[in-house]
């Protein structure tokens, strides 16, 4: 049969079951509506892992490690997390972006709003204004779904330490009381409520100022001006004070990126500063300051970055034992991914979180000691990629800390994310 | 000796056989398939809102989703006949590949050239070809042979915008779409096919239809819409 026809094709065109989503059923992409010119995102991780805030035996009462916490409710390894994102451009020079986010099913909060205004299209300066992106640094950019491995968050990014805005220690014994407890301090001065101190940047609320960004082919650098600081990010403004950041990166080669970034912003909840007026100087400064360094390097199937992070409090000093000088916390962390196959992959992050020394009376026996209590952490784990916008991780996370009741703590945690 | 002469019959038996064919080939009546498919669907593929950001993204090329791969779902035979290596390249340039679909025969090996002046990392979970090139700079190229039948979709890991597919087909009976959409299919051997669109806005069943080259060998007009 001369035209008979081979029915193999069968074979090959099962191939084509002929979806486009044979290889990528859930969405891989934004919404998109209006033409394109609005895009939404989503970003869904849901996290189980053990407590971190249950009372050991010997713990005189509830005192867990708090290792994760990012708030006195929330627990950076057992947290489902929701966030929708949104960007309407409506012309080339301009468009408004919006994320919501909810943690643990609470209602949904506004994490950014902000409207970006490209001058000239010709040339890659933006302006931002709004509840923006934070300049400093570089994790805190990070789409947690896609660009975080792991499953825990950097410790300068997320450990409470024991500093609080609206309540400070009136002397350095009630500052070395509360070392190790920052998921929930208390002090006598400001107010009287107990709640959680502050980490050095905060990546779970956003500042509201504008910022102004500008990139060339190696270089880019932006600066912005906000309301709060980078520990405590602010929607409205609670000191007339002004946070200036800055940050310069540079790109000496592809695949590599090294960033220097700067803070500096009035700290001090503004109602504790007017009820210590009788005290402290009208023209005294309660900043925070901060430097940092962020490098990146990747290629082939590595992908290596690391920050470094000293950040910088001042405190009034009102009674004895004085708190002498500022307060300093140094952060630095390194972290790794590698690709074994398209599916599989491992990452690790080694982390520190270092503060320098006060002298009390009572508490320590005036022995200098940290203000707040020394943190290391190593997280390690892997995952694998049921779809390229969907992951199944799990990670082993070890905690030293020397100071609170709970010196170690090794924890067990798993995620499913989804990203679109 | 008996053996050198039986050797020798049966070589020339086979040249002479394999001539026979060749030439029955080459007197095959063929027709060509055309025409054009209107895809009516959203042709824009945008990134994620990048609210995370300090400024907004470099502009990027985006991929015409309004390409087709049209192809007879049976093939004739001599299809599936081995030819030489064949050879494809998709290209990442301005932060798309390019092209967006590549159709290919089995046994293709597909070059993955960087031409941007950033890091690209091409890597598909694909049941097909699952493959993973790692990140690689300008200038640089990386390979994949695909030898089995299927759809291929392709990423990047760094640029999540960055999508596009290759069609690996069993046969050579296949075509994509030009700018306007419009396809052409050429030497078809007289016969009744199922021709069949590939497009990736599709969802559901794939769009097809029967055709029939005549015996004398013509051409075939076949347009398809797909909203």
């Amino acid at each position: 049969m001369r035209r008979a026809r081979v029915l193999l094709a069968t074979l090959s065109l099962a191939l084509m079951g002929t979806r486009a989503g044979s290889a990528q059923s859930l969405p891989s992409g934004p919404l998109e509506l209006a033409n394109g010119q609005v895009t939404v995102a989503a970003d869904i991780a849901a996290t189980i892992g053990a407590r971190d805030d249950a009372a050991p035996p010997e713990c005189p009462r509830r005192c867990g490690a708090f290792f994760n916490y990012t708030d006195y409710e929330h627990n950076a390894l057992r947290m489902f997390r929701v966030s929708f994102s949104g960007a309407w451009r409506p012309s080339r020079r301009l468009a408004f972006l919006t994320e919501i986010r909810s943690e643990d099913r609470e209602r949904f909060r506004p994490y950014a709003l902000y409207v970006r205004v490209r001058p000239w299209t010709t040339h890659a300066f933006d302006v931002q204004a709004g509840r923006i992106p934070p300049v400093f640094g570089a994790y805190s950019r990070h789409v947690y779904g896609p660009d975080n491995w792991l499953i825990g968050q950097p410790l300068a990014y997320q450990y409470l330490t024991s500093l609080r805005p609206s309540a400070i220690p009136a002397s350095a014994d009630d500052l070395l009381v509360m070392r190790g407890r920052g998921w929930l301090a208390r002090y006598p001065v400001g107010s009287p409520a107990s709640g959680p101190g502050v980490p050095i940047i905060s990546a779970y609320q956003w500042d509201v100022g504008i910022e102004a960004s500008v990139a060339t082919k190696h270089i880019d650098a932006a600066a912005a001006v906000t309301s709060g600081t980078l520990s405590n990010p602010r929607v409205d403004d609670d000191n007339d004070g002004r946070q200036i950041s800055a940050r310069v990166g540079w790109k000496p080669v592809v695949g590599l990126v090294i960033g220097g970034s700067y803070a500096h912003g009035e700290w001090l909840n503004g109602a504790l500063r007017d009820s210590l007026s009788s005290v402290i100087h009208s023209g005294q400064r309660y900043p925070q300051e901060a430097f940092g360094l962020d490098a990146e390097y990747s290629r082939d199937y590595w992908l290596v970055r690391g920050e470094f992070i000293r950040s910088r409090w001042r405190l009034p000093a009102l009674s004895s034992p004085f708190i002498h000088g500022p307060l300093d916390a140094t952060a630095a962390f390194v972290e790794s991914r590698y690709r074994f196959t398209p599916r599989l992959f491992a990452a690790a992050r080694l982390d520190g979180l270092r503060f320098s020394r006060i002298s009390g009376e009572k508490v320590f026996s005036g022995v200098p000691t940290t203000w707040d209590a020394p943190v290391g952490r190593v997280e390690a784990g892997g995952g694998v990629y049921i779809q390229r916008n969907l992951t199944v991780r799990a990670v082993v996370q070890r905690n030293w800390r020397d100071g609170g009741f709970i010196h170690k703590r090794t924890f067990v945690s798993g995620q499913i994310a989804f990203w679109f | 000796m008996k053996l050198m002469h039986a050797l020798t019959i049966l070589t020339c038996a086979a040249l002479l056989l394999g001539s026979a064919q060749r030439e029955q080939r080459s007197r095959t009546v063929t027709g060509t398939i055309r025409g054009r498919i209107d895809v009516r669907t959203s042709g824009t593929t945008e990134l994620r809102p990048d609210v995370a950001a300090l400024g907004m993204h470099a502009a990027h090329d985006r991929p015409d989703r309004r390409r087709s791969v049209v192809y007879l779902e049976t093939a004739p035979r001599g299809a599936f006949d081995p030819s030489e290596e064949p050879r494809a390249s998709m290209d990442q340039l301005n932060e798309n590949f390019v092209p967006h679909v590549l159709p290919i025969i089995a046994g293709t090996t597909v070059d993955f050239p960087n031409d941007d002046a950033t890091y690209h990392s091409v890597f598909s979970l694909s049941k097909a070809k699952p493959f993973n090139l790692g990140r690689y700079a300008a200038g640089r190229s990386k390979s994949v042979r695909f030898d089995q039948p299927g759809i291929v979709r392709v990423f990047c890991d760094i640029h999540s915008h960055m999508n596009a597919f290759i069609l690996v087909f069993a046969h050579r009976y296949f075509t994509v779409t030009d700018d306007d959409g419009r396809y052409r299919l050429p030497n078809v051997p007289a016969g009744s096919y199922t021709l069949t669109v590939w497009n990736e806005t599709v969802r559901g069943d794939a769009p097809r239809r029967a055709i029939a080259i005549a015996a004398e060998g013509a051409d075939v007009d076949a347009d398809f819409t797909i909203r």
